[in-house]
């Protein structure tokens, strides 16, 4: 289960004072792929991460049951001084999975080859992504968040990246925010609406679209 | 209950190994310096006092009655100012939800109470070895204080660690108040035999006590006046109280 519960989300930059939410309850439904549509800063990523648990609400609490992910391809969480290895293995240990058989898979996904043995530091963006992706494939999330990439790499790791997730999916869900209405109606069953401080639910996509583009 | 007491273990678990990682690096030279830069240090500044002819305030061995003191501060420092850093350290961290800032508190704690484990043993056999050193009177009380040192340490730390990141001048007023230490805390000295003027001062120096308590477990005959173990023991839990109030309070602000 992933709940808001009267979550107030307010960012105070520099006397400028941005309501991502307002006092807003939701309950994602439970096994449901779940869209976030909005306009550009309506504070979809934001709550995504609040999701993910990477961010705090200013007041209520957001629950969360499952096993949920980071949003995909966000490389955020290594540390540039240890090696792919050594990042594999602590985010393993952290979830509580056994760590050679992730690495294995990661081996396997990322095709990094002998640069997992080198520190993050010296790795290109491109190559954290792909890391970061196959790692969180292979811990295996009861939620993956996707926030607008569903691949990471070059044309042929895309192609591959984007099956895998969808396979990886079967027996999972997602929460995504996506512009793209085919996207959207590819992988989502319902659908959350983020407008005014609000959020709104949709149990049909086709009526969150509709909706998406009167007022986006 | 159960379920999230393994989760915390199975995540502090996973940070000391990440930090051992950070600490000492890839190398096998890293756990060495880290153990040994401590014992050279300690070591050179008890060869420079023998070498003016100093003479031990207690017992036979100058450099037992140093130790008992300055390995002591040493492992408090070593906590109060690498806890200092850990939150904003581990900032990136915080992106797996089941990690807690505590956590990282903890696994700094431990990874350093471990170092300091071995510092001592390895210390201490050393002292015995070339005939400096004895056989403790009541380890149990080295044990106690050891652990004492723990509690106000991570104390200490925990509060650095949100000040410092409330601002980062606080850094340097720490210091301020860490440097006399060295003086107030009866490295030199056998703080009983001091003027009651002197003494009324020095014991609100919870490091003396743990000072003291650790002579008492070394020697079989050292009496402290001064020593009340309900201070330091007090003292530290009420820092370790406001530090996890003080954390879960301003959480928010910080992330």
């Amino acid at each position: 289960m992933i709940a808001f519960e009267n979550v107030t989300k307010i960012y105070n930059v520099k006397g400028v004072k941005k309501v991502i939410l307002d006092d807003a309850s939701y309950r994602f439904a439970d096994r449901k792929n779940v869209a976030l549509m909005g306009h550009n800063g309506a504070g979809k990523s934001t709550m995504m991460r609040m999701v993910a648990g990477i961010e705090l609400p200013t007041s209520g609490r957001v629950r969360r049951t499952e096993k949920v992910s980071w949003p995909m391809g966000f490389a955020r969480g290594f540390n540039g001084l240890m090696t792919g290895v050594e990042n594999v293995r602590f985010v393993s240990r952290v979830y509580g999975c056994h760590t050679d058989s992730v690495l294995e898979q990661v081996q396997e996904f990322a095709e990094l080859g002998k640069s997992l043995a080198l520190p993050i530091q010296t790795y290109s963006s491109g190559m954290k992504a792909r890391l970061a992706f196959g790692l969180s494939l292979a811990i295996s999330f009861e939620c993956y968040l996707i926030d607008e990439i569903t691949a990471v790499g070059d044309r042929r790791f895309k192609k591959k990246s984007e099956q895998a997730l969808k396979d990886k999916i079967k027996n999972a869900r997602v929460v995504m925010i996506s512009h793209s209405e085919k996207t959207i109606k590819d992988y989502c069953d319902c659908g959350v609406f983020a407008y005014g401080s609000k959020l709104y639910h949709y149990d049909d996509v086709n009526e969150l679209l509709k909706d998406y583009r009167k007022f986006c | 209950m159960f379920y999230s007491i393994w989760l915390q273990i199975r995540v502090i678990a996973a940070l000391t190994l990440r930090e051992t990682r950070m600490t000492f690096g890839t190398s096998h030279s890293g756990y060495f310096w880290a153990v040994f830069q401590p014992i050279f240090s300690v070591s050179f500044l008890m060869t420079l006092f023998y070498l003016i002819g100093r003479q031990s305030p207690f017992g036979t061995s100058l450099a037992l009655f140093f130790a008992t003191a300055v390995l002591t501060l040493e492992f408090y420092n070593k906590l109060s100012v690498s806890l200092m850093r850990a939150f904003t350290t581990n900032k990136s961290l915080l992106s797996y939800p089941m990690i807690k800032e505590p956590d990282t508190l903890f696994a700094r704690l431990s990874l350093i109470a471990c170092t300091f484990i071995v510092i001592n043993v390895i210390f201490y056999s050393g002292l015995l070895v070339v005939g400096l050193g004895q056989l403790p009177a009541h380890p149990e009380r080295l044990i106690y204080a050891f652990l004492t040192t723990c509690l106000l340490g991570f104390g200490v730390g925990s509060i650095n660690a949100i000040l410092y990141q409330k601002n980062q001048a606080w850094q340097h007023i720490e210091k301020i108040f860490a440097r006399p230490l060295f003086f107030l805390s009866g490295v030199f000295y056998i703080p009983s035999t001091m003027p009651p003027e002197a003494i009324a001062v020095l014991k609100w120096n919870p490091l003396l006590h743990v000072v003291e308590w650790t002579r008492e477990g070394f020697y079989s005959n050292y009496r402290s006046d001064v020593l009340n173990i309900a201070y330091p023991l007090g003292l530290g839990a009420t820092l370790v109280i406001i530090a996890m109030f003080a954390e879960r309070i301003t959480r928010k602000q910080r992330v």
